[in-house]
């Protein structure tokens, strides 16, 4: 009589070589996808990642302070000059005390993340304690280092607190992993740094730093075309992260600027 | 980015019971950089004809100057302005003198004719005039802008309410580009008056 196995069959793909799943802690590093099967595999690649057209849109900070960690982003989401959408969740939430910004693809921004997710679950279960921030972005980033040169698109930050206080750092698809206090990505940044970095203290209380994320990312829409629609903060502390606000840039131009009613004057004088 | 889409635009004109309305957005980009938001794209001719250019802002204010001096020269020789329906001839045939190295613009051409009949047209970057009679588009935020016209448009509209849909139809399409919007100016232009409006936008 055969037994019915299916049941302990796990739908985590293995890594092909079972005898190193030891040191994998039973967890695969590259989960595994169908490659296509053609004749001209380079041009393939090169034609699908031109398809993909990785334009980082977007504009996301994050910076830590005394009081934590803040993270803001915009939620623009553009394909060439056509906006598709105002609405983009940018901030994803990896678990109660890590988030993480997307910029570059969505999809894969959206994917990634959540991958991660589970494999720090995964590691939680396994080890019976949270996973550093650290160990959160190298996980990442080594994944992807392993797709490098695919024409994945991924312009991260991971921000939360762990066990050593509050953690930043920095991914991109080409697989760099850099930690740091501040850091602003995507094309809206020259024009968030500036604002972020001439206001930056490290003591900051709360209201003062999310109101200097929020400037940041306002002036960042109002430069860059690609970025825009609403101004989300969070602020990630030694109980987690909570959402503080999300402004309308549109609203908060007016906000700043309040327009002092006048006519306008009629400029094209010629002598006729 | 293609040249079209260098600077960013976004011009529209509507026709109205005895009147007309052109509208444009304000910014002025380098790609995705805004540079100014106080940028003149609709220009007057003369009291009942407007032009507006879309397309390589550096174009647009050449066509402009060549254009009012076209029109001084007229205005000298047969001591009148221009008709609509001349002016657009003139700019089309301008146009393509520069056939193999065309200006990169695009215009649309608003004005009050005969009998204060109003008349609008646009043309491509080599001089095919397309006249209309209810409205006409240019710009990066064109097929946004055709399809709020074609939602919000009615015949024989009085200034004060096609104002209103100039301007709904021009804000809400600017708000679905990146490359075009950070304000808007209105011109509505009856047989005895311009009104000359700023509209208050989305700054993104």
């Amino acid at each position: 009589m055969k037994l019915d196995t299916s049941g302990f069959e796990t739908t985590m793909p293995v890594i092909g070589f079972g005898s190193n799943s030891e040191m994998l802690d039973g967890v695969s590093s590259v989960p595994s996808f169908d490659l296509p099967r053609t004749t001209d595999f380079d041009g393939f690649q090169k034609k699908s990642v031109e398809m993909v057209k990785p334009a980082k849109g977007t504009t996301t900070l994050a910076f830590i302070f005394k009081e934590g960690v803040m993270v803001a982003a915009d939620s623009r989401a553009s394909m060439g000059g056509y906006i598709s959408s105002q609405s983009v969740k940018k901030i994803i939430e990896i678990n109660p005390y890590m988030l993480g910004t997307m910029a570059g693809g969505a999809a894969d921004c959206q994917f990634w993340h959540r991958n991660l997710g589970i494999k720090c679950r995964l590691h939680e279960l396994a080890n019976k304690r949270r996973i550093s921030v650290s160990g959160a972005s190298k996980l990442l980033a080594n994944m992807l280092y392993s797709y490098r040169g695919m024409g994945l698109s991924v312009g991260t930050m991971i921000a939360g607190w762990d066990e050593t206080g509050p953690g930043l750092y920095y991914v991109d698809n080409e697989g760099g992993r850099l930690k740091g206090d501040r850091f602003s990505v995507g094309s809206g940044s020259p024009y968030a740094y500036g604002v972020l970095d001439s206001g930056y203290k490290f003591d900051m209380s709360i209201e003062e730093a999310s109101e200097l994320a929020r400037r940041s990312i306002y002036h960042a829409t109002f430069r860059d075309g690609a970025s825009g629609g609403v101004a989300s903060v969070y602020h990630v502390g030694p109980q987690g992260w909570t959402k503080l606000s999300g402004d309308d840039v549109g609203e908060l131009h007016y906000h700043y600027y309040p327009v002092a009613p006048a006519t306008a004057e009629h400029v094209m004088e010629e002598a006729a | 980015m293609q040249i079209f889409e260098y600077n960013g635009s976004a011009v529209v004109a509507m026709v109205g019971k005895n009147c007309f309305a052109i509208a444009s957005d304000r910014r002025l980009g380098v790609q995705l950089q805004t540079i100014a938001t106080d940028f003149q794209r609709i220009s007057k001719i003369h009291d009942h004809l407007f032009i507006g250019l879309s397309g390589l802002a550096t174009d647009v204010q050449t066509l402009y100057q060549r254009l009012v001096f076209r029109h001084k020269l007229y205005q000298l020789r047969e001591e009148r302005d221009m008709k609509p329906e001349t002016f657009a001839s003139l700019v089309s045939a301008i146009l393509y003198e520069k056939r193999f190295g065309p200006y990169l613009c695009q215009p649309v051409i608003a004005g009050l004719g005969d009998d204060n009949k109003p008349f609008i047209c646009t043309m491509d970057s080599i001089g095919a005039k397309e006249l209309a009679k209810d409205f006409v588009v240019s710009g990066t935020a064109s097929e946004s802008l055709y399809g709020a016209c074609e939602a919000m448009f009615k015949p024989d509209m009085e200034a004060e309410e096609l104002f209103e849909t100039i301007s709904q139809a021009l804000l809400s399409s600017v708000d679905r580009d990146c490359l075009s919007g950070w304000g808007g100016h209105v011109y509505v232009v009856t047989p005895n008056e311009i009104k000359e409006k700023i509209l208050k936008g989305r700054m993104d």
